[in-house]
């Protein structure tokens, strides 16, 4: 089993498999580390939460907040002057243990992000084509760049979190654009492809993991018809999956709507992502900080 | 196929209508000119062990000075569907693996950042790259999430200024694109210099790379193929696919692996066994002007042309557009 002190980085961040630290793995060790018991804010001083796994997600902190940007976003390695889709994964940590303003920042940034098809020039552009398709408002990669189903997934969820600490209508538009885009890139066969579900006349086929992923952000108000056909793919995919990051996001994605299943094999954990995905899918709905 | 010629043109022709805003003229026409280079096509009807002794000939004929230099084989990985011909054979990465090992390199990588999809690791096994290469992992780099630095792309003929890119590539000193002979929905054909598009990293710029989308798919092809001047290209024609390539196509037995150190030539070449005007392939156009694309251009060494001449099947609109 993956221990995360060993591979830890003395900075205080992981990587994806060994090297520099990277926002995305860091941030997704916090979350399993928060799945699983870890103490975040007032509780930190005194309590339970003692020994090293303490230790190292105080040190993964600490990690995240050298590395935000002036901008409140976060890159994806120091290497890389740009905030990215990163954001949203930090920003789904507790605000407890990432601290009112700095979490402020990062929604505030993220709510800055749509895709490029969101831009008025890029509709104009459509219109002419003789495009009348809408184009709700979803999250990109990269800033500049049109928005893809993960990063809409993710911005999401972030939000939905901050929606539970204090309602916003502005999050909350941004939440119910962001299930149209992903509703409106669902793939002929219920799951769902990185967002492009149609080219040239074919439909795409959908994977296991953006699947999963689009299903985990689908918790709550959606059609009912449209979740059931996406339930029916994730349980299609899972049967034939064999990537670990692929079963643990469609886990996810079902026990999001009530489903839970255990994993149908052992699958080995590649990357740092990987290992706390498994960690994330295995843990009780209730403490799973994607699904609270 | 629902989207038709007049359909693909307006939509290009409203993506102009932005794109040119603020531009008063077009450019002279430059003519450019282009020292002739070796491009050699080699007859290899199946993926058996004879391969190996076929490219190490190829890459030993080639003259490459390569004795303690650190080589990057960049092969095509794309999808897990098995059975299909969507990723590079194994068979041909190991035995160019083989091939620079045994010519004298000092290091031999195998590198990939598939566009799709994000676990690579996983991908390359279910491509048989577990099983045909020995201790896989340990060459092996994840170009996704790889380390980067940012690199300025000198006079870029898209709208990218700069790129960040993976350190195994950058600081290499032969870059070798092992791709699949393929048609491509979007781009014609998907050949060596196509197959740079697995150098971006996914990790700063996601899945797929859409950067390089927005900023025009043949004009980040030339760039990026600008900003790597030390290729080499073997292209894995045993068999490619045809019709709604890079990963809905079908199988086409070619029988042919074409090489050569001017990745340009190298797919003008292939694109002519497909039965492919390369002229009218944007990005080969783009890179070496069409006056450098005809079939006197290239010395083209091995078998003629006409011998191994394989029209593949293209989708409409492509049909119409590209066919020789």
């Amino acid at each position: 089993m993956f221990d995360w002190t060993d591979r830890q980085n003395n900075d205080g961040g992981w990587a994806y498999r060994k090297g520099c630290s990277w926002t995305e793995p860091t941030a997704f060790v916090l979350l399993a580390q928060t799945a699983a018991g870890i103490c975040a804010g007032a509780q930190r001083a005194s309590g339970p939460c003692a020994g090293k796994d303490q230790r190292a997600f105080e040190a993964g902190l600490k990690y995240l907040f050298s590395v935000q940007r002036p901008d409140g976003g976060w890159s994806p390695q120091t290497g890389v002057a740009e905030s990215t889709w990163v954001t949203a994964l930090v920003a789904m940590l507790p605000e407890e243990a990432i601290g009112a303003e700095r979490m402020k920042s990062a929604l505030t940034w993220l709510e800055g992000q749509t895709g490029r098809e969101s831009t008025w020039s890029y509709k104009l552009q459509q219109m002419i084509a003789g495009n009348r398709d809408r184009f709700p408002d979803g999250w990109p990669w990269f800033p500049g760049a049109a928005a893809w189903v993960i990063p809409t997934s993710l911005g999401i969820l972030a939000f939905e979190r901050a929606l539970q600490r204090a309602d916003s209508r502005r999050l909350r538009n941004r939440v119910n654009s962001g299930r149209e885009f992903l509703i409106a890139h669902m793939c002929a066969d219920g799951g769902w492809n990185h967002g492009g579900n149609h080219a040239l006349g074919r439909d795409g086929d959908s994977y296991p993991e953006t699947t999963g992923i689009a299903l985990t952000a689908l918790r709550g108000d959606t059609d009912p018809r449209v979740i059931a056909r996406a339930k029916s793919a994730a349980r299609r995919h899972l049967a034939s999956c064999r990537t670990a990051e692929g079963i643990a996001w469609l886990r996810i994605g079902l026990a999001a709507h009530g489903e839970i299943v255990p994993a149908p094999l052992a699958t080995l954990p590649r990357t740092t992502v990987d290992a706390a995905l498994i960690k994330l899918a295995d843990s009780h709905p209730g403490k799973n900080p994607l699904l609270i | 196929m629902n989207m038709t010629r007049r359909e693909l043109l307006g939509a290009a022709a409203a993506g102009a209508v932005l794109t040119s805003c603020g531009k008063s003229a077009a450019p002279a026409k430059l003519v450019r000119h282009f020292p002739v280079s070796n491009v050699s096509i080699t007859k290899a009807p199946a993926y058996d062990m004879s391969i190996y002794d076929t490219i190490y000939r190829i890459v030993s004929d080639h003259k490459l000075n390569v004795r303690g230099k650190r080589i990057v084989l960049k092969p095509n990985l794309v999808e897990f569907e098995p059975g299909t011909v969507i990723n590079t054979h194994p068979m041909v990465t190991h035995a160019t693996y083989e091939a620079f090992r045994k010519l004298g390199a000092a290091e031999v990588k195998i590198a990939e950042g598939p566009g799709h999809r994000r676990a690579t690791l996983d991908l390359a096994e279910a491509a048989g790259y577990f099983a045909t290469v020995p201790k896989f992992e340990e060459s092996f780099t994840d170009l996704n999430l790889d380390e980067v630095a940012k690199r300025n792309i000198p006079g870029p003929v898209s709208k990218l200024k700069s790129l960040y890119l993976p350190h195994t590539v950058l600081d290499c000193d032969l870059l070798v694109s092992l791709p699949k002979m393929k048609t491509h929905h979007w781009a014609g054909a998907t050949l060596s210099m196509k197959n740079l598009f697995g150098l971006v990293p996914g990790g700063v710029y996601g899945w797929p790379k859409n950067v390089l989308h927005w900023a025009g798919i043949a004009q980040s092809i030339v760039d990026l193929h600008h900003l790597f001047p030390r290729q080499f290209a073997i292209v894995d024609g045993i068999v490619g696919m045809e019709g709604n390539g890079p990963i809905q196509g079908t199988p086409k037995q070619a029988g042919v692996l074409v090489a050569g150190s001017d990745v340009a030539a190298v797919d003008a070449t292939c694109c002519r066994i497909m039965g492919i005007d390369p002229a009218k392939i944007e990005y080969l156009q783009l890179a070496r002007g069409e006056e450098n694309l005809g079939e006197t251009a290239f010395h083209q060494v091995g078998e003629s042309l006409h011998t191994v001449r394989t029209p593949f099947h293209l989708i409409d609109p492509w049909k119409e557009m590209i066919s020789l």
